[in-house]
Order: C-alpha cells, then sequence, then structure tokens
C-alpha cells in the first residue's frame, strides 16, 4: 500500500483552501469509480449475455475493473489533473477494509488473525534474512536492499515509505525499491489464483497464503477476491496482521542505520511505533467488536459487507490504473532480479507454512 | 502514478478512512440507508 496521507501536488498545497485542494481530488476519483462501475457492469453484462446463450468470458469483477485500469493507464498518457484524484485509491482501499470488519466476529478475528501473527512472525525473520542476502551477492546498495526487504517482509509501499524517511535513504532508491514492489504485485495479481487452484486449496488457506506472501495490502486484497469473497476477507485479515509489524522493522533498520552513523537516531522509540502503525487497522478492530457485540442486524451486518464490496470497486480500479509496464523495464535488471528471487522464496516458504501450520483444518 | 516522496501530504486517509466507515455503519444502524445491495 501506499502512504498513509493523500498526496496533493506542493505548489496547490500551499496556495490554495482546503476546499479546492480536495476539488483537485474529483477527477481522478471520478475516472477510479467509473472504471471500478465499468468493471462491475461488464460482469453484469456477462451474466445477461451467458443467460441468453451468447458467448461471454466469465471474468468477475475484480478482474474486469484492473484490466481495464492497466488498459487506461499504460495505452493513453492520462492529463496531470487526474493523477492527484487517482491516489484517492488508498483511501476507498482502506474504508473497505475497515467495513470489511464487519464480517469477522472477534472470535476469528483473534483465532485466525492469531494464527497469522505467528506465521507472519516466522516469515518476517526468513524474508527479510533472505533479501538481506541476495542483496549482497547481486552487490545492490546497502539502503536499496534494506528498502527491498522491508517492502518484501511487512507492507510494500507504505513500509518503503514510512522507511525512506527513518533510515535517510536516497529518493533514487526509494523510486526503484517502490517500482519492484509494485510490479511483483502485479505479477502476483495473475499467478497466484493460478497456483492456488492448481493446488486445490481451500478458501481460508489461500486467503492466508496470500496475506502472507503478497507484498501490498492493495495487490492482497486484488489477490485474494480473484480466488472468491472468502479468500478475499482472510487475505485482508493476514495481510493486516502482517501489516501491524511495521513499526518494529522499520525501527530496526532505523536503529542499524544510525548506528552506522548514517541515519539520525530514532529518539522516542514508542512514539515512533505509534507514528508508523497503520492506524486504519483500529477501524477494522472497531467495526468488529461492534458487530460481535450485537450492535447490527443481520441485514445490517450484509449491508456493511456490500457496502466493502462498493469501496473497493474503487481500489481494484486504483490497482490497474497505477501500475505503469514501463517500469518493468526502466529499473534495471538487478533489484528486479532480487525481488524475483525473495518472492519466490517467500511465496514458497508461506506457502509451506500455511499447509504445515493447518494440518489440512483450513479448507 | 505511485505517490513519490516529495508529494505535499493534503489529509489522513487512515482517520479518513475510519470516520466514513464509522459514519455509515451509523447510518446503517439507525435505518437512515436501510439497506445496500451488491
Amino acid at each position: 500500500m501506499s502512504t498513509h496521507t493523500i498526496p496533493v501536488p506542493l505548489e496547490t498545497t500551499r496556495q490554495r483552501p482546503l476546499w479546492r485542494q480536495l476539488l483537485t481530488l474529483l477527477p481522478g476519483t471520478a475516472l477510479l469509480f467509473g472504471v471500478g462501475f465499468a468493471g462491475k457492469g461488464i460482469e453484469s453484462l456477462g451474466h445477461y449475455l451467458r443467460s441468453r446463450h451468447i458467448p461471454f468470458p466469465q471474468v468477475e469483477y475484480v478482474l474486469w475493473a484492473i484490466l481495464l485500469g492497466l488498459v487506461i493507464g499504460n495505452a493513453v498518457r492520462l492529463p496531470a489533473l487526474f493523477r492527484p484524484g487517482l491516489a484517492t485509491y488508498e483511501l476507498w482501499l482502506k474504508l473497505g477494509i475497515v467495513l470489511v470488519g464487519a464480517k469477522f466476529v472477534l472470535g476469528d478475528l483473534l483465532h485466525l488473525g492469531g494464527l497469522s501473527l505467528v506465521l507472519v512472525a516466522i516469515e518476517l525473520v526468513l524474508s527479510l534474512s533472505v533479501m538481506m542476502l541476495l542483496g549482497r551477492v547481486f552487490k545492490l546498495r546497502p539502503k536499496l536492499t534494506s528498502l527491498l526487504a522491508i517492502g518484501s517482509s511487512i507492507c510494500g509501499v507504505t513500509a518503503i515509505m514510512a522507511a525512506q524517511g527513518a533510515i535517510d535513504s536516497e529518493e533514487q532508491d526509494t523510486s526503484t525499491a517502490i517500482a519492484a514492489i509494485l510490479t511483483l504485485g502485479a505479477l502476483a495479481l495473475f499467478t497466484f489464483p493460478a497456483i492456488g487452484h492448481a493446488l486445490h486449496m481451500g478458501q481460508q488457506s489461500y486467503g492466508i497464503w496470500t496475506g502472507l506472501a503478497v507484498d501490498n495490502t492493495a495487490e492482497a486484497t486484488v489477490t485474494g477476491a480473484l480466488y472468491g469473497d472468502e479468500a478475499g476477507r482472510i487475505a485482508i485479515l493476514a495481510k493486516t496482521a502482517r501489516s501491524s509489524f511495521i513499526g518494529f522493522v522499520v525501527l530496526g533498520y532505523a536503529v542499524y542505520w544510525a548506528s552506522r552513523g548514517q541515519a539520525q537516531h530514532v529518539q522516542n522509540k514508542a512514539l515512533f511505533l505509534w507514528q508508523k502503525f497503520p492506524k486504519f487497522i483500529l477501524g477494522f478492530v472497531a467495526i468488529s467488536i461492534l458487530a460481535t457485540a450485537g450492535f447490527f442486524t443481520h441485514a445490517q451486518l450484509a449491508s456493511l459487507g456490500n457496502l466493502s464490496k462498493w469501496a473497493f470497486l474503487p481500489a481494484f480500479a486504483g490497482v490497474g490504473l497505477r501500475t505503469e509496464l514501463r517500469d518493468l523495464i526502466h529499473q534495471g535488471w538487478r533489484p528486479i532480479l532480487v525481488g524475483v528471487l525473495g518472492e519466490v522464496f517467500l511465496a514458497l516458504v508461506t506457502l509451506g507454512l500455511v499447509f504445515f501450520s493447518t494440518h489440512g483444518a483450513l479448507r | 502514478m505511485d505517490p513519490r516522496p516529495s508529494v505535499k501530504l493534503a489529509f489522513n486517509v487512515d482517520a479518513a478512512a475510519i470516520v466514513i466507515a464509522l459514519a455509515l455503519a451509523a447510518l446503517i444502524r439507525l435505518n437512515v440507508i436501510p439497506h445496500i445491495g451488491w
């Protein structure tokens, strides 16, 4: 996932009042919703045509939204006025995640979340070690290696952005690491569901695997949803558990680089952890607590679940629209090779962890 | 297309997501929004 705040071009924020800043978000936001609704519309059209025995690909709205976004984002050079609004995909993604908390009772949250936390801890140690090793073997710049390790082990772009300030990395390294993580996330969209089907994975097993192995929250959500509604929800839960570690890992790297005199010392570590903690997780847990306490009727819970799906629509469109296939060419072969090798290792290890830990109980 | 480090930040997405979600949940709870289909 990207940053915790919506970016607006620097010159506009200095000179314009808030309502005009929000106005600059409208074109891109409208494009996100337009593409998302078009994806949903094409799926409905497919249902209608097939019911009339007219052949049409049986593809879910999630994939339509992404494919439409990919085509528009890569075939057309979008005018600059769309850029601020396109960044709101993150708001819709987090809104959807908070609302999907209504689909988890607290018991499930503790059981699956607890299991995810244990698996995340193992995954973290292994993936950080392997990425650092690969970075040395392929002679990447040390801070680029740190960023790739943080991005692949925790929460993709958010973690890289959080670490960038903490370890004083160069902007070029940050951009390269972000491009590599986004490219690998895009590849996961198409490979993970195929592997899951080939292995006949259950919805819960696949969801946990996706949440543990796919780096960016947006891509993890989509990769889960492509397999099924339940897999999508479980992927969000596992990914959320993984994201909660962000502060600890970034703090670890900040302390390491500060000890080498190449970053500023962290004065207040507790404050640092709180600042880096993804706060939207608190909303997710709050909605789940309300749902568990019987605050909502069954019909209202169903409405909240549907609302989360509507919120995810523009987020899925945003995944397609912001994925620049040109990045595959421009970022150089070594970071992407390190990323690919690390991700393949991570995918295999987490797959093994999921099967080993569940003993077939999660189907 | 992704946000780069040099951009100025306008408002907190996490806080906005939580506030909007809780507001919508309240409206659904109070039956101001009676039903949302899919």
